[in-house]
């Protein structure tokens, strides 16, 4: 039986704004309690984590980062993630991940570290947190050695430690700026360029072993911590350290430990993240009435992941605000997948990149650490427009052959009673399955979120 | 899959070289901008205002290529008056009599003919032992510092080029027709101004009865993606001429006809900004053949396609094309170079003062290498780039200095790299000032603007260019 028009509508904001799209036959299903289906998905204990025997320890990542296997890792890592995004209904908790990853945006073109770890980065901290607790989120990302080689800290010594006294080495800003500005209390979030200082004196010695450094037994490195995160107490600028107000005596690594814990129960961290999120999901202009109800969980859980993520799902706006969004590319190759019920071949792994490097949207590649923007504007521009429609008719080409039944019937097993007639006529009248695929990713009902 | 339906250029010279490089550069190149691979990114922005106002008449149009990987300065233009090249190069060495002369001292490789003609009508330049200022060897760090301008490592900085548009005074017309910045856009593009995408389509072409289908259904039923898709099919139209025989080749020569149709068209855009991969050298670059004279050929073929295209616009244009860094001086064991510093930057085009190679000449022998392998860099980039905008543009000092270049007042303006320059009236610093904003080194982020009770969004600007003649809506 088909659902009412209202419990269509729902599962289409269920897929749409917050999943990674339909597979056939899961429309009504989720339909029939679109809200209570994405709660449960929150709720389904460990949903985020990737099982795998085949997939590098943390270890065996950083190590073989070290040793040129770095690409085979990202490209295995990579695949893991999509067929991940296949696994499950509806896919919201994956779209956190997305969110979390992107929150920690960085380009695996930066070295060989970030290429051959960020997968396991993704898989071990951010899926791990991903409904858990922020703070411990926020310290795995900038313990790991991804983190440290993307914004340069693997080299920064504090002036006034033994190596900066004998060498006269530096300190290097980068990581404590972007903690700031972009992890924890944001752009305009009360600190100042002392506080900037302050911090990356904190995270002084704080680096990660070098092939070279493993290979010749320097700097502590040796054949079993090489690649891993590593602490330099020689290199740790002394003394106590004031940050946003607060003295954080010196205690080696801890004491910017205790500093970020500190940064990731501020309030106006709580605002940032809560602000993040609804903008990410519901609309390019969230107002305090959808970003406060998100904050006041954050704070009155410490920062829980779950509890916010549900609280996101419970605004009003949540399944009543219209689907102003566009659809990033690589959610759309996602939910091409899904409608289609199969990824890329092993071999055919360039049908699914090249769309991604022209349209500027492959994971882990964004230029710089803001991360993908959540702006329409970026995303609808005109040569995306055309793009989009060259790519959906090349997805059409690459998999008219292996699709099962028509597109007709697609449409509606995707969409139900929402897909307009318009589109449905449209993909009625192509002249061939690549084209009535092609009309129906770029679809109005596909396309936006 | 049948052939009309396979991606890209398919077996360009670009393709290959770009094959050859080191890991990092090979990995580099999947998204860094190869226009020569499956596909690329285009992108311009309008005119800055103040070059019009500053000369009436003048339309200056500046197209910048990045040749990502490193650059051989070294072997594009050999120095065959410094005796070590020889015994340097080894291998690879270019005798005197397989260059293409350009005075007493320089040869120009064979494979860049077409850059050697203009060179002869003085409408091409060269400047050697110039790099950026950061000098690490790190293709990521060397090509975001030639793009984001800054003086050193920085994280998140706005693109050199993004801050000159910036500076533009608020509600200006051309900030109105302005454009939108793609998702690929390359960092020096990078930040608030608006910036407009183009890329030689090269994944599918739609029939029209299908696009037909698409535009009527969004005009029904989505106005934005309607007006957006229209723009982009114009900028399409106006740029790769539909009809024209462009589809035999490579993606690369498409991108500079596409470049030079834009940057000649009464309304279009003034500056544009192209990448070409495949300069990463490590092994068997070959000589006066092979794969670096294969990449050199296709960028020389590019600059003749882009002259042609042109038309009378080519009288105004500068082509700047620049480097991450050069290759080492000495030939490694697989006959070719590893990163090194010092390298060309080549300038081409009617308003550059041509037929002459820039920049002070360090030496090839051993104790002249910088760091003891190393072309020795004579010239900051940031001059180079600096003096075109100051004399082809009219960018006053205190722009370049501090907004474009940051901390870059030591590092002065090249002279009379452009025919223009020099005897243009010059408005005075503070008319200049006036007229520019400020531009911000870093992106703001939009949690800021939702503190302060601003509109959030407005990041990626919705203004686009009104003035591209229409395309018909018909079906087949």
């Amino acid at each position: 039986m088909a659902l009412s028009a209202e419990k269509a509508r729902k599962a289409h904001i269920a897929f749409q704004r917050f999943g990674l799209g339909c597979t056939p036959g899961q429309f009504d299903k989720v339909g029939r309690n679109a809200e209570e289906a994405l709660f449960d998905e929150v709720r389904s204990g460990r949903i985020a984590k990737i099982p795998s025997a085949k997939l590098p320890s943390y270890a065996k990542a950083c190590s073989d980062s070290q040793k040129g296997k770095s690409e085979d890792l990202r490209r295995k890592e990579l695949d893991a993630r999509v067929d991940k995004h296949l696994d499950v209904q509806i896919g919201f908790v994956e779209r956190l991940v997305i969110f979390w990853s992107n929150h920690f945006s960085m380009t695996v073109r930066k070295s060989s570290a970030v290429r051959g770890t960020i997968g396991q980065l993704e898989r071990d901290v951010i899926r791990e947190h991903v409904l858990g607790d922020f703070s411990k989120m926020l310290i795995g990302v900038l313990t790991h050695p991804a983190m440290i080689s993307y914004l340069d800290n693997d080299d920064s010594v504090g002036p006034n430690s033994e190596y900066g006294l004998q060498r006269g080495a530096g300190f290097n800003e980068n990581l404590a700026r972007e903690t700031m500005e972009l992890y924890t209390v944001g752009s305009g979030g009360g600190y100042t360029e002392e506080d900037v200082t302050n911090l990356s004196l904190m995270l002084t010695g704080w680096s990660y072993v070098r092939g070279w450094e493993a290979d010749n037994k320097y700097n502590g490195g040796n054949s079993r911590n090489r690649g891993k995160f590593i602490f330099h107490r020689k290199w740790h600028e002394p003394g106590k350290i004031r940050l946003m107000g607060k003295v954080y005596p010196a205690k080696g690594q801890s004491q910017a430990l205790k500093a970020l814990r500190d940064l990731a129960a501020m309030p106006e961290t709580a605002e940032h993240i809560a602000f993040k999120l609804v903008r990410h999901f519901i609309t390019d202009e969230p107002t305090p009435e959808m970003v406060e109800p998100l904050k006041n969980k954050f704070l009155a859980t410490n920062g829980d992941l779950k509890a916010v993520s549900m609280e996101l799902l419970r605004l009003p706006e949540a399944f009543t605000a219209p689907l102003t969004k566009l659809r990033t590319p690589y959610e759309l190759a996602i939910a091409q997948f899904r409608a289609l019920r199969q990824r890329y071949s092993d071999d055919g792994y360039w049908s699914f990149a090249s769309p991604l490097n022209a349209l500027g949207n492959m994971p882990w590649e964004y230029l710089t650490p803001e991360g993908y923007p959540d702006e329409t504007l970026f995303w609808l521009d005109p040569d995306g427009m055309t793009l989009r429609l060259e790519t959906a008719l090349y997805a059409g080409w690459v998999y008219d052959d292996r699709m099962k039944g028509t597109p007709v019937k697609l449409a509606r097993d995707l969409f139900g009673g929402v897909l307009t007639r318009d589109t449905l006529e449209r993909v009625d009248a192509a002249n061939n399955v690549a084209n009535a695929l092609a009309i129906l990713f770029c679809s109005p009902e596909f396309q936006r979120r | 899959m049948s052939d009309e339906r396979s991606a890209g250029a398919g077996t360009d010279a670009i393709s290959k070289a770009a094959a050859e490089g080191c890991a990092e550069s090979r990995l580099l190149m999947s998204r860094r901008g190869v226009l020569g691979l499956s596909v690329g990114l285009y992108s311009w922005a309008f005119m800055p205002k103040f070059a019009e106002a500053a000369s009436s008449g003048n339309d200056p149009r500046l197209l910048i290529v990045i040749l990502r990987g490193g650059m051989d300065g070294i072997n594009t233009v050999v120095p065959h008056g410094d005796k070590a090249y020889v015994s340097m190069r080894g291998s690879i060495a270019l005798p005197r009599s397989a260059t293409i002369r350009l005075d007493n001292f320089f040869g120009l490789h064979p494979a860049l003919d077409n850059f050697g003609k203009m060179y002869r009508k003085k409408e091409a330049a060269i400047v050697h032992a110039t790099c950026v200022p950061l000098h690490n060897r790190s293709h990521f760090d060397g090509q975001d510092n030639l793009e984001n301008g800054q003086p050193g490592l920085a994280s998140n900085s706005t693109g050199w080029l993004n801050r000159l548009l910036t500076g533009l005074p608020k509600g200006d017309p051309i900030l109105a027709h302005g454009a939108i910045q793609v998702g690929e856009a390359p960092l020096i593009l990078h930040g608030p101004a608006p910036v407009l995408g183009w890329s030689p389509s090269s994944f599918a072409n739609m029939d029209r009865t299908t696009e037909y289908l698409i535009r009527t259904l969004y005009r029904e039923h989505d106005k934005d993606m309607y007006q957006f898709l229209e723009r982009g099919l114009k900028a399409d139209a106006l740029a790769e001429k539909v009809g024209k025989d462009d589809g035999n080749v490579s993606s690369l020569r498409r991108g500079f006809r596409g470049a030079a149709r834009l940057l000649a068209a009464k309304t279009g855009p003034r500056i544009a900004v192209l990448s070409v991969g495949g300069w990463d050298t490590h092994s068997d670059q070959g000589g006066a053949t092979g794969s670096f004279a294969n990449v050199l050929s296709e960028l020389d073929l590019g600059l003749d396609d882009f002259k042609a295209e042109a038309g009378k616009a080519w009288d105004q244009s500068v082509v700047v094309c620049a480097t991450e860094f050069g290759r080492t001086v000495r030939v490694n064991g697989s006959d070719g170079t590893d990163h090194g510093v010092g390298t060309v930057a080549m300038l081409a085009g009617g308003a550059v003062r041509g037929g002459k190679v820039y920049g002070d000449w360090p030496g090839l022998a051993a104790p002249k290498l910088y760091d003891g392998s190393d072309l020795r860099p004579t010239t900051d980039l940031r001059s180079v780039f600096k003096g075109i905008l100051k004399e082809h543009m009219d960018v006053p000092n205190t722009i370049l200095d501090e907004t474009v270049f940051p901390e870059s007042k030591s590092v002065k303006a090249m002279k009379n790299l452009v025919r223009s320059g020099g005897k243009k009236k010059k408005k005075s610093a503070s008319d200049a000032m006036e007229m520019f904003g400020t531009a911000p080194q870093r992106p703001e982020q939009p949690i800021a603007r939702y503190r302060r009770g601003d509109k959030v969004s407005g990041e990626f600007s919705a203004t686009l260019m009104e003035n591209l003649p229409p395309v018909p809506l018909r079906p087949n």
